[in-house]
């Protein structure tokens, strides 16, 4: 027990990186997301392609998609580090599941205010940036949260390539004080701490944010 | 053994033993979990305050922190306190803890579509809750949640894939192996990520036939 608390340093090391891997992934993916989403709706021929994004990313592991990453583009002479492998594929991975969260929230603006707007004359830009994305975007917010969720989860498997986060800092911790319960104990309930301060931080925000819809 | 075609014919059993490892994991998991989801269920829709809050807890826990630290968690729990576990069995019961809380959300759903007439009816008959359950409830939940819960079996079968730091040697177990044999990572990975796209793609094909086929029946 003792020992374990000379440990605590580490595990908040850990904590730090889990936490700027997947909020950096988190980020890229949400950008990366609305791209794809924007680019869809710009380009009608790109729809099929978007389509093969998303079903390739959500129809495989991310285990999967991290090893052809890390492990299998140095073949095709891309070597990245573990931890610029992690982001990627994390931002890959989460970027087809925020673009599917911005075609839901895209899809509920309804489609009378498009043609309205077309019988205005407004030009498509303007109709995407101020008729369509201020609504889905309140749409999307309070669901952005659980898709950070979903990230700071999947970046435990990245200590599969030893990305020195929390769950690969617990196993070190094990293999060095051969204490298997505490540290692994220890490093499901900092998950839990950080997706549910996730849960809570996104729950307020998202309430704050589209405050002005509910007068 | 310089073209795709002959490796790929390397590749192929072991990947196939491998698929079917997955598969065969996923399922058992996948049905463990339903039982558990049910029990879940009622005890969150029961009297007990305690059994309520743990409900909520378990859910929260399962939902809210990554497979891989549960599976860890779990796999190294029963040796440490003296029993020895095979880390098949580790794997299955992780798999079927975790999505026990997914499914008892996927069942409550399910639960809660049914008619309260047609509870109020078994009563009626003096049927018992549990053949009530077993008889009226269950089948009816399993109908309406079908396709949710294939959803839920895929995704089971994509969180699955950590199971191979426990060295079972499932899909992915059995391409790093492969790797380490042919040094030809990038080929190997693509093509196991092609063997999950095609068990969850047909997967997800079944849950669409199923909903539109009851759908048109209804």
């Amino acid at each position: 027990m003792n020992e374990l608390i000379g440990y605590l340093p580490d595990f908040v090391d850990g904590l730090l990186v889990t936490l700027g891997i997947s909020l950096a992934a988190a980020v890229a993916g949400l950008v990366l997301g609305f791209a794809l989403n924007a680019a869809r709706m710009a380009v009608p021929g790109l729809s099929a392609l978007y389509r093969m994004y998303v079903w390739l990313i959500r129809g495989t592991p991310f285990l999967a998609q991290l090893a052809v990453i890390y492990f299998g583009l140095p073949v095709i002479g891309l070597r990245l580090e573990a931890v610029e492998a992690s982001i990627l594929s994390l931002a890959v991975y989460s970027g087809a599941y925020f673009a599917e969260l911005f075609r839901t929230a895209w899809a509920s603006v309804p489609f009378g205010q498009l043609e309205a707007a077309r019988v205005h004359g407004i030009s498509r830009v303007r109709v995407f940036w101020h008729i369509q994305t201020p609504q889905a975007l309140a749409f999307a917010l309070p669901l952005l949260g659980n898709q950070v969720i979903l990230t700071i989860k999947e970046s435990a498997v990245t200590s599969i390539i030893t990305v020195p986060e929390l769950t690969m800092t617990a196993g070190r911790i094990v293999s060095t004080t051969f204490s298997y319960v505490m540290p692994y104990a220890l490093l499901v309930l900092s998950y839990w701490l950080l997706t549910s301060s996730v849960a809570v931080i996104a729950r307020w925000l998202g309430l704050r944010m589209t405050r002005h819809l509910r007068g | 053994m310089n073209d795709f075609s002959s490796r790929f014919a390397l590749y192929w059993p072991a990947l196939i033993d491998g698929a079917l490892t997955t598969l065969w994991l996923c399922v058992t998991g996948m049905l463990a979990g339903f039982v558990l989801g049910v029990l879940l269920h009622l005890i969150a829709n029961g009297r007990s305050r305690a059994g309520v809050a743990f409900a909520r807890v378990y859910v929260s826990f399962f939902r809210g922190t990554p497979m891989l630290a549960q599976l860890l968690l779990l796999f190294y729990l029963p040796s440490a306190l003296g029993m020895d576990i095979p880390p098949l069995v580790a794997a299955a019961a992780a798999l079927a803890l975790n999505t026990a809380a997914y499914q008892s959300q996927i069942l409550s759903s399910g639960f809660a579509a049914i008619g309260k007439g047609q509870i109020e009816a078994a009563s009626v008959f003096a049927l018992g809750r549990y053949n009530t359950l077993l008889h009226i409830q269950l089948p009816q939940v399993l109908r309406l949640t079908l396709p949710a819960l294939i959803s839920e079996l895929i995704d089971v079968i994509k969180v699955s894939a950590v199971v191979s730091v426990i060295s079972i040697t499932d899909l992915m177990r059995v391409s790093q192996q492969l790797v380490s044999q042919t040094y030809r990572p990038l080929e190997v990975y693509l093509v196991a990520g092609l063997f999950y796209l095609l068990l969850t793609s047909l997967l997800s094909v079944l849950g669409s036939l199923l909903e539109r086929r009851w759908r048109e029946r209804c």
